[in-house]
């Protein structure tokens, strides 16, 4: 700063006295911010997180304020529609019984939900991977017209109006104005946290007492040799978007190409993860097959062939299908109920609170 | 207590804000930028009828764009970058508060052009939402300006209606262009960097220059890739977004500098 004719005593007592109650009004804020810190433990068998909790600390406050907004059906524009409603605990964060979503008014979305939980381990989100970053991801069940039809200004406001929400958003976030920032936080920190690890099959490769049966063991071998190509690491997937033959018309839906506008891309759609998939039916990005045998049976004898299917299922005769004979499909089933996570399916912390 | 407090340092700081004022002045060299919205010779207005070079006649109701990462060049080459975090901008035709763009603490000198991206830049698109505030943010200011399921910002916005001669009956158009190129795979990117000839302007203490840019929605039409209404009345991303930002990439023209 230049020199100014001006003498600098009044300044100075100003500048201290500024200081002073700077520090005096930040020791009142401290008191009343002082959410406490959440610490995640990461399954040894899964691969790094994809989120990073550094540029939003994960809190007990801010993780119970994400589940109350998760379970809110005001924030929709009937007011009965929650981001719970399609995402039911009992079946594993998916819309039980549904082969396309519900959302306001009853209307039908055009793709089966996706479970919500290992969020934090993600590569994109949906079935395009339409969304780069978990921060993201509300903001568009929230405007879509088909599911929450709100938008996310119109349900900041709301927000702010609530005593009770603004108090909330003050204990997890020390902030006076709810803003998007803080809403976005909340619900990944809600989301970030739902990890689903304790399944059967994770006691046993974590050797933490769990056995697999010998029909789970012979399964869980199929399925290294016949189907981990794509459903790879514990995770059940390596997040790619692949044709898997379900369908030979895409245009209702484009899948991935959607958003890349490639045509090589058309009827691809992410790999999903396969925890948990007892409870997920009916499955597919289309809800085409209600039950398990019927997936087995589609990849030994059902698949569709057309251009941008994938060649790992095209065997060397020139015919598609990974050949599977019923007790191999049933051995493969079985592993793959070994996948579930009860604990999750029952863990309170992850209900909708009670008010 | 507390207030006592609070009206004694309201009175310091109103004497701190007597003494510094000329000694501030100094600092704060800058410069505006201007942005006017046209159509061919006429000023633009939402509802208003105009015709475009194809002869279809038309009114608007939308005209957003971004403009961000703003940046001064000097005649030897070297540049002024505007700090990135306050270099992002809405410009909303409704909002006239939003047209003028005033930067401070730019250092004095003589300066031959400046640039700005029209849009925002594929980093910012997909950081962490704390830093997509102000102007960035999707639950305020930045609203219907964002894709939420193929998430980008939307770069330019201009919607409106058709008007039939025959039947007067009107249709709607809409173009909403982005695209930044993709996260982890390649997608369209329609990130347009552009870099306006300034002659030579002045930034002093004394000297603040408004750069006055026009905006000729005539021309969105009208330009390397004539465009029809009838024949692309509703494009949003898809590959013909590329030769819509290639247009409008042409419609930000320099009128005058201004001090
Ligand atoms: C009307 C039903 C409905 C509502 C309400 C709903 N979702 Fe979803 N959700 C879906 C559907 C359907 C999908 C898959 C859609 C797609 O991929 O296009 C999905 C996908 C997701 C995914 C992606 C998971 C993945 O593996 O990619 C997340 C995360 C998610 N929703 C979170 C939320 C949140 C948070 C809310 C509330 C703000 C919410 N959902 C509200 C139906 C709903
Ligand atoms: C070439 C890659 C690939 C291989 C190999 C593969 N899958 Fe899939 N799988 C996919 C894709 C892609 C989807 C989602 C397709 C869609 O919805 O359009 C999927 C979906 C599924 C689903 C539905 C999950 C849900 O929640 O909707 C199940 C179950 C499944 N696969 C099981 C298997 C089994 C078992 C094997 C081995 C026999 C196998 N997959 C082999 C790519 C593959």
């Amino acid at each position: 700063m230049l020199p100014t004719k001006q003498p600098y005593s009044w300044n100075l007592i100003g500048i201290v006295t500024c200081l002073v109650i700077l520090i005096l009004s930040s020791a009142f804020a401290v008191k009343t911010f002082t959410p406490e810190p959440m610490v995640l433990e990461i399954p040894s068998n899964f691969p790094k997180p994809t989120y990073d909790f550094a540029n939003n600390p994960l809190t007990k406050e801010g993780f119970e304020l994400g589940r109350k907004l998760f379970y809110d059906g005001s924030l929709s524009k009937t007011g009965d529609i929650s981001c719970g409603s399609c995402h039911q605990q009992y079946a594993a964060f998916i819309q039980a019984d549904h082969d396309k979503s519900h959302g306001v008014d009853d209307q039908l979305g055009r793709r089966n939900a996706l479970p919500i939980f290992n969020a934090l381990f993600k590569k994109s989100f949906f079935w395009d991977g339409g969304v780069p970053k978990l921060d993201f991801v509300p903001v568009n069940p929230l405007e879509n017209v088909v599911e929450m039809d709100m938008k996310l200004d119109s349900a900041i406001l709301k927000l702010n109006a609530s005593e009770k929400y603004r108090s909330l958003f003050k204990n997890a976030f020390g902030v006076d104005k709810i803003t998007s920032v803080e809403v976005l936080h909340a619900f990944a920190q809600f989301m970030g946290a739902m990890i689903s690890a304790n399944s059967k099959y994770d006691k046993f490769v974590r050797k933490e007492g769990e056995t697999l049966t010998a029909n789970e063991l012979e399964g869980l071998k199929l399925f290294q040799t016949k189907c981990s190509s794509c459903h790879a690491t514990d995770l059940f997937t390596d997040g790619s978007y692949r044709n898997n033959g379900i369908s030979l018309d895409f245009n209702s839906d484009k899948g991935r190409a959607e958003v890349t506008d490639n045509p090589a891309d058309i009827g691809k759609f992410k790999v999903p993860s396969l925890r948990n998939v007892a409870f997920t039916g009916p499955y597919m990005h289309d809800g085409s097959f209600e039950t398990l045998e019927q997936v087995l049976e589609h990849y030994n004898s059902g698949i569709k062939q057309s251009v941008t299917l994938d060649l790992q299922l095209m065997n060397k005769d020139g015919k598609p299908g990974i050949p599977l004979t019923k007790e191999e499909q049933a051995k493969i089933i079985s592993f793959l109920h070994t996948l579930s996570d009860f604990e999750l399916l029952h863990d309170n912390g992850f209900s909708e609170p009670n008010h | 207590m507390k207030n006592a407090l609070i009206i004694i340092a309201l009175l310091f700081s109103v004497s701190v804000y007597a003494n510094e004022k000329d000694s501030t002045i100094i600092n704060k060299t800058g410069f505006s930028l201007d942005f006017k919205n046209v159509f061919g010779t006429a000023p633009f207005e939402f509802k208003k009828e105009y015709t475009t070079a194809f002869g279809e006649k038309l009114n608007f109701v939308t005209l957003n764009y971004f403009i961000s990462n703003i940046k001064l060049t000097k005649k030897d080459g070297s540049e002024y970058i505007v700090p990135q975090d306050s270099s992002y901008f809405l410009i909303k035709h409704l909002d006239s508060t939003s047209h003028g763009i005033h930067l401070n603490g730019i250092p004095a000198g003589k300066y031959k052009s400046v640039t700005f991206t029209i849009g925002v830049d594929s980093v910012r698109n997909t950081m962490d939402v704390s830093k997509r505030t102000g102007a960035l943010d999707v639950g305020a200011r930045a609203r219907g300006m964002y894709w939420v399921w193929n998430s980008g910002y939307i770069f330019f916005k201009l919607e409106g209606k058709t008007i039939n001669e025959v039947d007067s009956l009107s249709k709607n158009f809409q173009y909403h262009i982005g695209g930044y190129g993709g996260y982890e795979t390649k997608t369209i990117n329609n990130i347009k960097v552009k870099t306006i000839e300034l002659g030579k302007i002045r930034v002093s203490s004394k000297k603040h220059p408004t750069i006055h840019i026009q905006v000729d929605i005539a021309k969105f039409f009208d330009n390397v890739n004539p465009l029809k209404v009838a024949e692309h009345r509703s494009v949003m991303g898809g590959p013909f977004s590329g030769k819509i930002s290639e247009n409008y990439f042409n419609i930000f023209n320099l009128e005058n500098v201004t001090y």
